[in-house]
């Protein structure tokens, strides 16, 4: 079986100090932009006002209480579940209880829903504009020129996407063009920023996007969401929890843990 | 009335906020290490199934000191674990994180694509 010869390709050494390390500098000065972006843009939320906190503090209550009943006395809980359903029901913690069987305002129209979707904009557009520009200057500066080698073979598949703006048809899908370098540069500086800049940055906008792709938790206080109907399914899981404490039977498992 | 497993859980609760912080700690170690490993692995000109091989070995490695060095000390300390009551079923493991097979393989996938851009780098770099 004859021996497939390994290709190389004779390369300027300079092509490192002026393709490979460019790339790469700019990558990482680059998350950091978006960082501190991140940080500057965002807006501090603003403070509510008295009834809207109430109602959803109210809420938070009713919830916390159907989670943690188990380390309630009979009694205690009892009479907590009593006057949070009643309350509950009767619309007492709403904002403004008289708009109670009407559907949610228009979410576009309210003028304090705005702020949050302007958020989600900034965000987007802090992630969408610098890649783009990257992306562009990378394409017309550096187009065409083959890097470096893979360490590990790749299938025939990956040459398009490995060598985009390379013309050569027999080449090696390992030689990779300063394009993939800067995918590879994208996926992978993470930990950089990571030892960077912290654990909670906003550098790499992978984590972003995985972040918005996983499932979305569903929103309990934004906007077109009808408060009355949250606080009547609430009421009703809480009507539906059969107490027990986690003080049942204690002596019993600790004689259990006592006996040698 | 519960479940027996339900009310293991209530007895002796795990806190959310506890679990996040040290699952976070052990992916920061592995995602900066695993940079590390790639260097290690791009100066030695490793090539394709021995560099991944590598890089498994490595982080496993991490991982095993980690156990050894970080959990099992204060495991052997702590008294609860030494009365073997039912609530230590799930071994140590559970006590500091979510699941055992989580601890041991999380780690490959955190830092996989550290791995892969500076064992590329560096050996290109001293390949050239």
């Amino acid at each position: 079986m004859a021996q497939v010869p390994v290709q190389t390709i004779h390369r300027d050494p300079q092509l490192f100090y002026w393709i490979l390390f460019p790339i790469t500098i700019v990558m990482i000065l680059t998350g950091i932009l978006r960082h501190y972006a991140t940080v500057l843009m965002s807006s501090a939320p603003k403070p509510l006002d008295l009834r809207s906190t109430r109602e959803q503090r109210s809420l938070l209550h009713g919830i916390s209480l159907r989670t943690n009943f188990h380390v309630l006395s009979p009694r205690s809980f009892h009479s907590r579940r009593d006057a949070v359903i009643t309350a509950y029901e009767s619309g007492a913690y709403l904002k403004d209880p008289e708009r109670k069987g009407q559907p949610p305002a228009n979410p576009m129209t309210d003028p304090s829903s705005m702020d949050g979707m302007m958020g989600m904009m900034k965000n987007q557009m802090a992630m969408i504009i610098p890649n783009t520009l990257i992306m562009s200057w990378i394409n017309a500066f550096f187009s065409g020129y083959v890097i470096m080698k893979l360490p590990f073979p790749l299938t025939i598949k990956f040459k398009s996407m490995l060598q985009a703006g390379v013309g050569t048809k027999d080449m090696d899908p390992r030689w990779m063009s300063s394009i993939s370098w800067y995918f590879l540069c994208m996926f992978g500086l993470q930990s950089v920023f990571n030892f960077l800049l912290g654990n909670d940055n906003a550098a790499s906008q992978m984590a972003q996007q995985m972040g918005q792709m996983g499932p979305q938790a569903p929103q309990m206080f934004g906007p077109g969401v009808d408060p009355n109907k949250q606080f009547l399914a609430e009421a009703e899981n809480l009507a539906v929890i059969e107490h027990h404490s986690v003080l049942d039977g204690v002596e019993q498992r600790l004689l259990e843990g006592i006996r040698v | 009335m519960p479940s027996q497993q339900e009310l293991d859980f209530q007895i002796s609760p795990l806190v959310q906020e506890s679990l996040v912080h040290n699952t976070r700690t052990l992916h920061n170690l592995q995602s900066l290490t695993a940079s590390l490993f790639g260097v290690g692995a791009g100066i030695l000109g490793l090539e394709s199934y021995s560099g991944f091989l590598f890089y498994l070995v490595f982080s496993l490695i991490t991982t095993l000191l980690f156990y050894a060095l970080r959990i099992a000390p204060t495991a052997i300390s702590s008294p609860s674990s030494s009365s073997s009551s039912t609530t230590s079923k799930g071994g140590v493991l559970s006590r500091y994180f979510r699941s055992p097979l989580d601890f041991w393989t999380a780690g490959l996938t955190n830092g996989l694509a550290g791995f892969i851009l500076t064992w590329t780098l560096f050996y290109g770099l001293v390949r050239a």
